[in-house]
């Protein structure tokens, strides 16, 4: 009950704007995303942070659709908690930041912005695995229709891109699901989408049959990552969509996918997953370094951002795909910090925007002369994105590639003088060469970047000549000779600060106390890196006993297995 | 000041120098001797005793101070508080240090023999980054991955943080007349906060007691030096050089973090304290010549480390951001970019020197590296007209005889260096700067003359005056004479490396003959200005200055002699007392801290064991920190036919000498104007033009890495339009050829639309259960068929499902 006030206050609240006359939509919009905020707080109270053996708490369930053996069921452990988290945080920052930006149609906004918001919190809630779709299918309609109502000039194309884009993915994803589902189904004779259950049918698989369903599973959630050659969607949808949709995009949707690959594709298929670690690595690498690259070359500022996530979320799941502990901190903390820092920078071009009607660096520079205290924000969150020591990003991208680096497995026990693993690397499949790949990533990152910010924040001051664009179905183009729309003042106004403190304390402060997250983050992770460690040393063992080194493997393998096994 | 303790008078330095040849050769033998002062082997590095808490000031009174700023710039205060802020949380921090200093290494440190009682403690602030990564069950088990905001505090970190936090103090109170020009915008406050975060993320650096807080401070102080070289951010060169420097820098930050893991793959930690014990083992194979038992990952490590070091102390390849930095204002070129951050190369070298000792490579790519950057870049800036860039070319190459000195095993040497270059070079910049301030940002040679004859100059010209001297190497009477030599002399006794050795020795005579042309040119000479290209805004803040400066304006009216002015209306402004009294301090200090760097025949009279240890200051502060450790082969070559320190000691009083002498003929002798020398006579070739345009390296990595960088960037983003994104497009225009569902789901029925998608769910889940509860039967687990067969068949449920 506890989690379902959490999805239900955000739905109650798109219902009684729907009921409610226009003039109320927005104090109800704000309390509506607000409440979620004070029953996440108490519940943060609740919550057993360093336990449950990476158990599940607040649990509730209820039949739903019995024949199916579908039920209503949801829980969550702490990876799930900070994801929520990010959610109702962000909530309230999309509508009050949309105050000013927004002024058509009001209704229908802040209804399906609670709407996205309810279905979000729906999907990281979701115990049973056709709730967990329907949640992940139903982010798609709010978002779609954001996009489309409220987007810029391109807006119609870039949703239904969107739209179907992710959604073709993700019936595969549905595919792989349902078919373990029916291969369970078909073993005990009776359905269930249960989660542990489902995990457990499909860890039994072949490994063949793994892959499948390891590939079905990944073309959904790679699309909404994204991951490097089916990512064409993003800076299409980014660039059209509103400020509020993109911080949405960018900061919880993108986080479906990886939340997705690390709650299903590894929990279902670790061999799978050990076998295509290498590639989905070399993927991320590319990723990292390609979306970079074409960042460096935008002239657009809001697709850079775009872009950058792209690029960003190449080393989130190198994390995930070192498969240790470390990797797996690593990239729960960066789908956070990914979410406060890009999110944020999305907000600041938002805020921009309405001031300037355009997003062209081209037309823009030297911003700071102009708005100090924007400039102030933007370097901070930049920094942060940077993956600057001190801020948020630094601490996830650390522990990514540090993942990817320490999981080098038998690479290390090559490089080391006597064939034994150094005490700091683990089992895995990736290892210092991949990371060192991805590494030059932290290069390209601070080219782009700064790139951006020396065009946008430094530099002589350029305001575009006038600025009525005619971008947009929404707003009204007041043509003050300042480029500014009524109303706003030149620099950032108290309700624009007073979104991006919070979002700013959280970068530095995760930045400089990660710690206490970190430490919650222990058990769920420890158990999923366990699970990879004891079916890697599965898989090796038939193979190295025939390899007639008894000794070395034999050695190898237990100290492994004691690492993997003893719980 | 450090000096301080050392009441020596400059007489009695004259005098003890020239008996100085005996101990002198003592001091080339410091880094083998004062490893004796190291602590016992396999304690190398730690914990050794405790500092009280309030160690933890060093490093967070900058920091408050940087919040303090920032508060004055939210509040809009446009007077000199945020200086005031400053100045006074940086001389706390100072005096912090000098406690510290007083409890690591006993309090008389200084020139005696107390390296051996020197401790090195670890205080602790707060865990940082500290998790766990073994499957180990119980709760409350401590984290395998440990990085706390500690600190590690011994000799060679007091070392560093005694010159960071005083020279910062000291230009801090500088800047805060330099700045007044920008006291009206939030600028000045804005300078102040990143000046005080740099010294925070400096302290990280230098005291952090593991890898990964030094990578803090190492990326931090990147981020303030960022800042400031952008300080001018409207100035699109500014904003350029910014960038670049922080590029530059992330290339060898790559490096370092890959030595970071490698460093805890290897160890299974990157505390210090517990690092540097687990070194001595492989130390002590080093030492007996066995490297080949040493594995290759171990090996590797401080090559990584040194690629961080190169780029954060601007050494070959990564070198071009330094002389680009200089757009930034002149405090923070002479703090950041002179005196300290760009050392933090050097600490980190010296930091880790036993680890460097274990690679066969390393040591030798940090000697030829540092040597190679020495030449080039004194040969560049014997080319350049703009004196702040000769300055920072003179840095670059000064940076790599530091380098040159840590690679030829000679740590003592380049960590002397370090203090004594953090001084002079300090001193250097602060007075260009105040010819820069006074000139209106005028800073070519060639159109200033003479400016030692004009009121108000005095100060500046003498710190000048001594700042060349040390920086050419002024034999006896300059701490940077011994401190450079120190590094020759540890080359030419280096059998391997002797070529170094020379080329250093060829170095310190260009540098000799660089640095007096620029002070002949611009301090001696006719008086001759013209008012460089600030002039207006100057003339903005000029009345203002006098509001607070203590010269009257008849103090720097020009008088008649003055003939050739560019502008009738400029007049030069002399600097005020902040200027005056920080230059006249620093020149006072740099001969204070002649005897720190060297025993001055003190070596023979310890007695005991130690006694040819040469326990001058700096040799013991280096010696009884983890860079005291025993190279491996303590033999030394001949060179001229005396010990290596005696002859390299001659050769480089010989080679500064003549280089002095050298510029005095061309650019003192032989000028008769500001802008002609007899030097422009000289005709190379094309050498002089294509050392002037910094040997086109600049253009060559554009060239090289840039464009073709560049390129590649369009080409993926053609690629992505057309090709990734083309496919999709593509694949996107079956289903549209196919029916009209794309424009039907624009009509905006949107409600309409999510009814279908739940029904198509709906319709998926109901068909696969009809589809499937009859086939209970065939369900023998290893069944290869379904999977492709029914998995193709949902994918085809479901697009049939949703498209109505």
């Amino acid at each position: 009950m506890m989690l379902l006030m959490l999805i239900a206050m955000p739905l109650m609240g798109a219902l009684l704007i729907a009921a409610a006359p226009e003039s109320r939509t927005r104090a109800i919009a704000t309390i509506g995303s607000l409440a979620p905020v004070a029953w996440f707080a108490w519940l943060c109270t609740r919550f057993n942070w360093h336990g449950g053996g990476g158990g599940m708490q607040f649990e509730y369930a209820v039949g739903w659709f019995r024949p199916l053996g579908v039920t209503f069921t949801v829980g969550v452990d702490s990876v799930a908690m900070l994801l929520i988290g990010l959610t109702v945080l962000l909530g309230p920052i999309c509508v009050i930041g949309s105050y000013t930006a927004i002024s058509d149609r009001i209704r229908t906004y802040y209804g399906w912005l609670l709407v996205l918001q309810a279905a979000m919190t729906g999907v990281f809630c979701a115990r049973d695995v056709i709730l967990f779709y329907i949640f992940f299918e139903f982010t798609l309609v709010p978002m779609y229709i954001l996009i489309n109502l409220y987007g810029s000039t391109n807006r119609k194309a870039a949703a239904t891109k969107f739209f179907l884009y992710t959604f073709t993915g993700s019936l595969f994803t549905l595919a792989g699901l349902v078919y373990v589902a029916y291969r369970r189904a078909a073993v005990s004779g009776e359905w269930t989408f249960g989660f542990e259950e489902l995990a457990q049918t499909c860890r039994m698989f072949t490994a063949s049959e793994q892959a499948w369903v390891f590939w079905a599973m990944l073309a959904g959630f790679a699309v909404k990552v994204p991951l490097f050659p089916v990512h064409t969607w993003l800076p299409l949808a980014h660039t059209e969509a509103p400020t509020a949709g993109s911080v949405v995009l960018a900061g919880v949707l993108l986080k479906l996918g990886t939340y997705g690959l690390y709650r299903f594709v590894l929990q279902f298929c670790p061999v799978a997953a050990i076998e295509f670690a290498p590639l989905l690595a070399i993927i991320c690498c590319i990723g990292i370094l390609y979306a970079g690259l074409i960042c460096w070359v935008q002239t657009d500022v809001k697709k850079l951002v775009a872009y950058s996530s792209v690029s960003h979320l190449g080393f989130c799941i190198l994390g995930l795909f070192a498969l240790n502990a470390t990797g797996l901190q690593g990239s729960v903390l960066y789908m956070i910090n990914h979410g406060l820092s890009t999110g944020a920078l999305f907000l600041m071009i938002g805020m921009m925007y309405e001031r300037y009607h355009t997003r062209n660096m081209k037309e823009l520079s030297g911003l700071a002369a102009k708005m100090p205290v924007w400039a102030t924000f933007m370097v901070i969150f930049t920094m942060a994105s940077v993956g600057l020591p001190g801020t948020n990003g630094f601490v996830s991208e650390f522990m990514c590639l540090f993942g990817a680096f320490q999981a080098g497995g038998a690479q290390w026990k090559g490089l080391s003088a006597d064939g034994s693993m150094p005490v700091g690397g683990t089992l895995g499949v990736l290892g210092p060469y991949i990371a060192m790949v991805a590494g030059t990533g932290m290069i390209v990152t601070a080219i782009y970047l700064l790139y951006m910010l020396g065009r946008v924040v430094w530099g002589p001051l350029v305001e575009p000549a006038g600025h009525g664009h005619g971008h947009g179905g929404h707003g009204s183009h007041g043509h003050d000779p300042t480029g500014h729309k009524g109303g706003l003042p030149t620099d950032l106004g108290r309700r624009e600060i007073a979104l991006l403190v919070p979002l700013a304390a959280l970068c530095i402060g995760i930045g400089l106390y990660p710690s206490s997250v970190l430490e919650t983050l222990r058990e769920p992770t420890r158990a999923t890196a366990s699970l990879m460690a004891e079916t890697m040393n599965r898989m090796d063992a038939p193979k190295s006993e025939p390899a007639g080194k008894p000794v070395a493997g034999v050695e190898g393998g237990s100290e492994s297995v004691d690492e993997g096994v003893t719980q | 000041m450090v000096g301080a303790t050392l009441p020596i008078s400059i007489v009695e330095l004259l005098l003890s120098g020239a008996i100085a040849q005996s101990g002198h050769d003592a001091a080339g033998h410091a880094a083998a001797a004062a490893s004796h002062a190291a602590p016992a082997a396999g304690s190398l590095g730690a914990v050794t005793g405790t500092l009280p808490q309030w160690t933890l000031l060093i490093p967070f009174l900058p920091l408050l101070g940087c919040v303090l700023c920032g508060v004055c710039a939210v509040l809009k205060i446009r007077n000199k508080l945020p200086a005031l802020i400053t100045v006074a949380c940086l001389a706390g921090a100072f005096a912090a240090t000098v406690g510290a200093y007083m409890q690591t290494v006993g309090g008389s440190g200084g020139g005696g023999g107390g390296g051996h009682h020197a401790q090195a403690a670890v205080v602790k602030a707060w865990d940082w980054i500290s998790f766990h990564w073994r499957d180990n069950p119980s709760p409350s088990a401590a984290p395998d991955f440990v990085a706390n905001f500690s600190f590690y505090v011994d000799s060679l970190t007091c070392l560093w943080m005694l010159f960071v936090t005083g020279l910062a103090t000291l230009i801090g109170l500088y800047a805060s007349e330099y700045m007044a020009g920008d006291l009206k915008t939030a600028g000045y406050a804005r300078f102040y906060a990143a000046f005080c975060l740099f010294v925070f993320s400096m302290a990280c650096l230098v005291m952090g007691d593991n890898l990964l807080l030094l990578y803090l401070g190492w990326e931090g102080v990147g981020l303030c030096s960022y800042l400031l070289i952008g300080y001018f951010y409207k100035k699109p060169s500014a904003v350029a050089a910014a960038k670049k420097a922080f590029i530059m820098n992330r290339i060898g930050d790559f490096g370092l973090s890959m030595g970071l893991m490698l460093t805890y793959v290897q160890f299974g930690t990157v505390e210090y304290a517990k690092l540097f014990p687990m070194v001595q083992g492989y130390l002590d194979l080093a030492q007996h010549g066995k490297m080949s038992e040493i594995p290759w990952m171990v090996q590797v490590i401080p090559v990584l480390f040194t690629l961080g070091a190169f780029g954060k102390s601007a050494q070959l390849p990564l070198y071009v951001w330094l002389p680009d930095a200089m757009e930034g204002p002149t405090p923070v070129s002479a703090l950041i970019h002179a005196a300290t951050m760009v050392t933090a190369g050097v600490y980190l070298v010296a930091r880790f020197f036993p680890l460097y000792l274990c690679s066969e490579w390393a040591l030798p790519i940090v000697a030829w590296g540092g040597a190679l950057t020495a030449l080039l870049a004194a040969t560049i800036g014997m080319a350049q007209f703009d004196i702040k860039r000769i300055m920072a070319y003179s840095t670059v190459s000064q940076l790599g005889f530091m380098f040159a000195g840590l690679g030829v095993l000679g740590a003592v040497g380049g960590a002397s260096h370090v203090f004594t270059h953090a001084f002079f070079k300090a001193m250097l910049f602060l007075s260009c700067g105040a010819v820069m301030h006074g000139f209106a940002g005028q800073l070519d040679l060639r159109k200033l003359s003479g400016v030692a004859w004009m009121p108000g100059w005095k100060i500046v010209t003498l710190a000048m005056f001594v700042g060349c001297l040390n920086l050419a190497g002024f034999p006896f009477i300059t701490a940077g004479f011994w401190s450079k030599d120190m590094i020759i002399g540890d080359a030419m006794g280096n059998h391997g490396l002797q070529a170094i050795g020379w080329i250093l020795l060829f170095t310190a005579g260009l540098t000799a003959y660089y640095t007096f042309r620029v002070f002949f040119r611009v301090f001696a000479g006719p008086v001759e200005y013209h008012p460089g290209d600030e002039v207006h805004a100057h003339a903005d803040d000029h009345g203002h200055d006098h509001g607070h400066g203590e010269h009257a304006k008849g103090d720097e009216t020009h008088d008649g002699s003055e003939s050739r002015h560019a502008s009738e209306h400029f007049h030069p402004h002399a600097p005020g007392w902040a200027i005056n009294i920080v230059l006249l301090t620093l020149a006072i200090a740099s001969f204070l801290i002649i005897p720190l760097v060297h025993p001055f025949g003190k070596a023979e009279n310890t007695g005991d064991g130690h006694g040819h240890a040469a326990a001058f200051w700096s040799a013991t502060m280096v010696g009884s920190s983890t860079a005291g450790v025993e190279p491996p082969h303590a033999e030394h070559a001949k060179f001229l036919g005396m010990t290596a320190h005696e002859g390299a000691m001659y050769a480089s009083i010989a080679v500064g000498l003549l280089g002095i002498a050298v510029a005095f003929v061309l650019h003192y002798v032989g000028r008769r104007t500001a802008a002609v020398s007899k030097a422009d006579a000289i005709r190379l070739g094309g050498v002089q033009t294509a050392a002037q345009h910094k040997w086109y390296v600049d253009e060559l990595y554009h060239f090289l890495i840039v464009m073709p960088l560049r390129v590649l960037s369009h080409i993926f983003h053609a690629f992505d339009k057309l090709i990734v994104d083309g496919l999709v497009n593509l694949l996107g225009w079956m289903p549209r050829g196919a029916g009209h569902t794309v424009r039907r789901t624009q009509s905006g029925v949107m409600h309409d639309y999510a009814l279908r998608m739940a029904g198509g769910v709906a319709l998926i889940v109901l068909a696969i259960w009809f589809l499937n509860t009859p086939a209970g039967d065939g369900d023998d687990g290893d069944a290869q068929p379904p999977p492709a067969a029914h998995a193709s068949v949902e994918r085809a449920e479901g697009v049939e499902g949703v498209r109505p």
